[in-house]
């Protein structure tokens, strides 16, 4: 049916997913995960959004938090459970089939870390909408959202460098791992606008990636 | 305006029928809908947006347009692009909720293999009514009070369609053979580019002598499913027409050689076995031949069923009948099943199931959870 042989071939399985990533960060991926997963505590609550394999949920248990992943597609998941049963974290961690439509469902303010790897450029504008908003009601006042994402280059010299590299790397990354994605338009201003204070901000050279460290405002009675 | 953008959605679409080309997700509004108005829903494909948008010019209704990554309806439900969660999602976001007063929401009927109708309800709230096949039968469906004929849950592959896979198969492969010959042979450019385009046609305007041929062979075996000999067989056919047509024009032109003859039979032969290698894949009603799971059988257990029909009004090949004694449903034409898991992935009460050839049964968990059907054996196996 539809000529699904040549789709078939590179076929979106969770291991190419990984590979996916790695082509999008231009094989960056473990040192932006590691580098935002240093924000992590012990015996905090931490919400991964988008989990995928398990690449920053398992980061976050190592160092000791209490860890909840989502995403959408329950391949990853199986995969991710896997790993985490391989090293043992399976005490620390539940992973869910869950969209981030769903956050409403979640307690506010249960949350100590909100994090999101490549998921938010894989959101609609609405979806992104949302996604903010419930990021803020579920975190506690103080708690940390952990941001990292392709975003579209403010400068524009950079911005057609980056077309101009991207146009061949997303064919590779769609026809590898069946990925597409839609880099953010103004990331900061967005987190921003949705109530968060921006604490650091890790441009990439080319402007196209972005790590972003935002805090929930503590309360003003506070 | 909206002519010409259905213009061209519908030529670059076709020609480049294999890529995903996505479009803004969101609300529509045709014509102009009120608070009773129908809500229909869609993917996010831009080809089948136009394509619904004109159908339904002239109905006053709300078009939700769905996060499908840019796939059509069939292959994004199936290929689990278009789930429980696109359709939660839009009806979360898009603010309909507040547009209308009712929670009734028409789905095409061909997203039946990958959304959940039974989800969507508990999560949102929202019943699922399975409407046709295709786009240009809903003002009929909702002048029939939301009734379908069976003839409305068929899928088909018209001569339109066909032509359309002719032109989408022909064209990027002209463009890659084509290119190398340009580098490599350029004399011979020309003329493979020519059979490309003509060899494709013609399999594909010949396309129901295949099936006549197919069909007397399935209802021979066990699962139903035309064999590559069938194909072999085809292309063989396809190709002495090819030649028959060359020689006749060589003859008219006066070049007529036995060396011209073997020179296009040779170029001709590797093309057709190329253009046809997954010929049953490229259309709608069979499966494809490289699939692990074309051996599925599936199987009712006629105590769990409580006769809801649901079966009977997904399936988009017909293949069940309701048995009104006995209040159940029965498969009377299992052959014409092309496995896509709809019927198994809706029945409330897991009255259906998948059996492997090796005699292992897939439950209809697994087969929901993994999208396990025609596209392949999707549930991951992690070492
Ligand atoms: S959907 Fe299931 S319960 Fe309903 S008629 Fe079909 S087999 Fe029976
Ligand atoms: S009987 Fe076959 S073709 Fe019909 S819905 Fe079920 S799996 Fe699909």
């Amino acid at each position: 049916m539809c000529a699904y042989v040549l789709m078939r071939i590179f076929e979106s399985s969770p291991k190419k997913y990984d590979w996916g990533i790695r082509i999008i960060t231009l094989g960056k991926a473990e040192n932006v995960y590691d580098s935002l997963a240093s924000h992590v505590k012990s015996g905090q609550r931490v919400l991964d959004i988008g989990c995928g394999t398990g690449n920053m949920t398992i980061r976050a248990a190592r160092r000791g938090a209490l860890v909840k992943g989502i995403d959408v597609n329950p391949e990853m998941l199986e995969i991710a459970l896997a790993k985490i049963e391989k090293e043992n974290l399976s005490d620390r961690v539940e992973l869910h089939e869950m969209s981030v439509v769903e956050l409403d469902k979640e307690e506010s303010e249960s949350y100590d870390v909100v994090t999101a790897v490549l998921v938010l450029s894989e959101l609609t504008t609405h979806e992104l909408d949302y996604t903010l908003k419930e990021v803020m009601r579920i975190l506690k006042p103080g708690g940390l959202f952990l941001v990292a994402d392709e975003v579209v280059p403010r400068n524009r010299l950079k911005r057609v460098i980056n077309w101009i590299i991207r146009a061949p790397l997303l064919l590779i990354t769609y026809l590898v791992a069946q990925r597409t994605s839609h880099p953010i338009k103004n990331l900061p201003e967005r987190l921003e606008k949705a109530g968060f204070i921006i604490e650091s901000i890790r441009v990439s050279r080319l402007e196209n990636f972005v790590e972003v460290v935002a805090r929930k405002p503590m309360r003003e009675t506070e | 305006m909206s002519n010409l953008r259905y213009l061209v959605a519908n030529v670059l679409c076709t020609l480049l029928r294999f890529i995903p080309i996505p479009c803004r997700t969101g609300v529509i509004k045709i014509g102009n809908p009120g608070r009773d108005s129908p809500v229909l829903l869609t993917c996010n494909y831009w080809l089948t947006v136009e394509r619904v948008k004109k159908a339904i010019r002239g109905i006053d209704c709300y078009l939700l347009v769905a996060n499908s990554r840019g796939i059509n309806v069939w292959c994004a439900s199936a290929g689990g692009h278009l789930t429980n969660h696109s359709v939660i999602s839009i009806l979360k976001t898009s603010g309909i909720e507040e547009l209308v007063g009712h929670r009734n929401i028409i789905l095409p009927q061909l997203a039946a293999s990958g959304i959940e109708a039974k989800v969507i309800k508990e999560k949102t709230g929202w019943n699922v009514i399975w409407g046709p096949v295709y786009a240009h039968d809903i003002p009929e469906f909702l002048r029939n009070n939301l009734k379908k004929t069976p003839n409305m849950r068929e899928i088909k592959f018209p001569l339109r369609q066909r032509l359309e896979i002719s032109v989408a198969w022909a064209f990027p492969i002209s463009l890659i053979i084509g290119l190398i010959l340009f580098f490599v042979f350029p004399k011979l450019m020309i003329p493979a580019l020519v059979a490309i385009w003509s060899l494709s046609f013609l399999t594909f305007l010949a396309f129901p002598l295949f099936s006549r041929m197919a069909d007397r062979r399935r209802k021979r075996t066990p699962n139903g499913q035309p064999r590559f000999l069938d194909t072999l067989i085809y292309s063989l056919f396809v190709w002495g027409i090819f030649i028959l047509l060359v020689s006749i024009v060589e003859f008219l032109t006066g070049q007529l050689s036995w060396i011209e003859i073997l020179r296009w039979a040779a170029i001709s032969v590797i093309l057709t076995f190329v253009l046809n290698m997954d010929l049953m894949g490229l259309t709608p009603i069979y499966r494809s031949e490289f699939l692990k799971d074309r051996l599925l059988t599936i199987e009712i257990n006629q105590e769990k069923c409580i006769g809801c029909r649901t079966c009977e009004n997904v399936c988009p090949r017909n293949c069940y009948r309701m048995d009104e004694e006995k209040n159940v449903a029965v498969m009377v034409e299992a052959e014409r099943c092309i496995k896509c898991g709809a019927c198994i992935v809706q029945c409330p009460s897991d009255a259906l199931y998948f059996r492997r050839p090796d005699g292992e049964i897939v439950p209809p968990e697994v087969i929901r959870k993994f999208k396990l059907n025609f596209i392949g054996t999707r549930a991951v196996r992690v070492e």
